[in-house]
């Protein structure tokens, strides 16, 4: 099936969802062009259309965090700019999150969005600006960072003794955050057998396995069907609403009345 | 705290590395191969040969252990790992693995060759098994691609296979100390072969090892950008 057929059965989802023929434009304009910047599939990276709208349609129903108190800043990132030889990725980007606030990073391909996270991470260095964090940071990259022949137990056992977590206690906590992402049979499977979303659940969880006051996490969402998407949101709501700073990069440009900071780098590279 | 995360990363490196049974059996198949090649011929020539196969498994598994493990790396030192901890760990992974893929050939050797200093030949193995997993792991670290990896380890291998063992340049191979070893295990010479061996691969060890914790501590180094609050 085509990109285009793809988004005209999305627009006839999105409306027999109920949405505004604003927000359906909204939401087929932005996949179209990330569909058109990443030439992917729109299978592999939205999924089925009806599946997708539906998705779409319960983060707009989400709640967001507006009119609460927020806690101290997390995250302070002022004046970052790098490059890759002659190209300016990014060029004095300001971010400041407080506790209690997810901030979404958004941008075409190519904008900068996960080098900006791996600056504020520690992982990558700016060319010039800097990052000030407060409490413990966790980052999930967009793939990797796991053991392909590794169990999801050992790899929670792993993670968990940097963190200073019993064995026991590892392996309770990871499964405990699992479920609530709907994995309920972590079992033995190493994670090179793992399917695309689940991989990604397991590299969500390494990063939540201690609590963590700042995460960082790029494009968390990666193979999730739709309830796992649906789950994803809610957890990161409830860990907001716990006290937690998260950043999300993310070309899902629907979530955005769901976060509470929307740092766009396209406009960003653009001004 | 220190103790318990070295042996979790030693841990499960080794379980990653048992895990893969195909690998395994390659591992054990490629000293098997150096030690039948010219066992007919002069089994001293072929035991010296199987140290250095051991030595070539050893640094191989070691080379795609680290490669392996480059991704997950930062998110353990993010965890709270330190860089010591994480490549020392490694370390103790791949020296256990050595020791098990080294174990079944000094058995071989014991049955299938009589009037060797077996005890030696004991300590040539863990002599070139040492020096193999850093030496795989420093390849690993300065060249994180695979093939570039494997061509460079098999370019090592190769020189200290085709070169004179008398000659200078021999010494600065990571693997001399094996065959000086060797020489003594199976031509029963004189003990200086033994100690010139025992030398040399614990400076080499050393040397390796200092310079996979300056790779290895500058690459998951604190960034200066990134200040506390």
């Amino acid at each position: 099936m085509s990109a285009e057929s793809w988004l005209w059965m999305l627009a006839g989802e999105l409306r027999r969802q109920g949405l505004d023929p604003g927000q359906v434009a909204t939401v087929v304009t932005d996949a179209r062009n990330h569909l058109r910047d990443s030439a992917e599939d729109p299978y592999q990276t939205f999924g089925a259309p009806e599946r997708y709208a539906l998705a779409v349609a319960e983060s707009l129903a989400g709640p967001a965090s507006r009119g609460r108190p927020l806690g101290p800043v997390r995250l302070e990132a002022r004046g970052i700019s790098k490059r890759y030889g002659r190209r300016h990725v990014l060029r004095d980007v300001n971010l400041t999150v407080r506790s209690g606030q997810i901030a979404a990073i958004v941008g075409a391909n190519g904008s900068g969005k996960t080098t900006l996270l791996r600056i504020c991470a520690g992982l990558l260095s700016p060319d010039a600006g800097t990052v000030t964090v407060q409490g413990r940071i966790s980052y999930s990259p967009q793939e990797g960072g796991t053991m392909p022949f590794l169990l999801p137990d050992e790899h929670f056992i792993l993670v968990g003794a940097g963190e200073g977590l019993p064995r026991d206690r590892a392996k309770a906590s990871g499964r405990a955050w699992a479920q609530t992402l709907g994995w309920d049979d972590v079992g033995a499977t190493p994670a090179r057998l793992l399917s695309g979303g689940t991989r990604q659940k397991l590299n969500l969880v390494l990063s939540t396995l201690a609590g963590a006051d700042l995460l960082l996490l790029d494009e968390p969402y990666q193979g999730f069907d739709r309830g796992a998407y649906v789950n994803l949101w809610e957890q990161l709501w409830r860990l907001r609403d716990e006290g937690a700073a998260i950043v999300v990069v993310t070309h899902l440009l629907n979530q955005l009345d769901q976060v509470d900071h929307v740092l766009d780098l396209t406009e960003v590279a653009g001004g | 705290m220190t103790g318990r995360r070295l042996f979790t990363v030693a841990e499960m490196t080794l379980r990653e590395l048992l895990r893969r049974r195909a690998v395994i059996g390659l591992l054990l198949l490629l000293p098997l191969a150096f030690y039948l090649i010219r066992r007919d011929e002069y089994v001293g020539q072929s035991v010296r040969s199987l140290f250095l196969g051991i030595g070539w498994a050893v640094s191989t598994a070691a080379l795609f252990s680290t490669i392996g493990a480059r991704s997950i790396e930062p998110r353990l030192r993010m965890a709270g790992y330190r860089p010591y901890e994480l490549y020392l760990g490694r370390l103790g992974g791949l020296w256990t693995l050595g020791v098990l893929l080294a174990a079944p050939f000094l058995l071989l050797v014991r049955l299938d060759v009589a009037g060797l200093n077996y005890g030696a030949v004991a300590l040539a193995m863990l002599c070139v098994l040492v020096v193999a997993a850093p030496f795989g792991m420093l390849i690993a670290s300065l060249l994180p691609r695979e093939m570039e990896g494997t061509l460079l380890l098999l370019t090592a291998v190769a020189l200290q296979m085709i070169i004179d063992p008398a000659t200078t340049i021999a010494k600065a191979t990571p693997f001399w100390s094996s065959r000086e070893i060797g020489t003594y295990a199976v031509d029963h010479m004189s003990s200086d072969y033994l100690v010139r061996g025992l030398m040399h691969g614990a400076v080499v060890t050393m040397l390796l090892l200092a310079l996979v914790a300056t790779v290895s501590s500058v690459r998951l180094r604190r960034r200066t950008h990134l200040r506390r609050a």
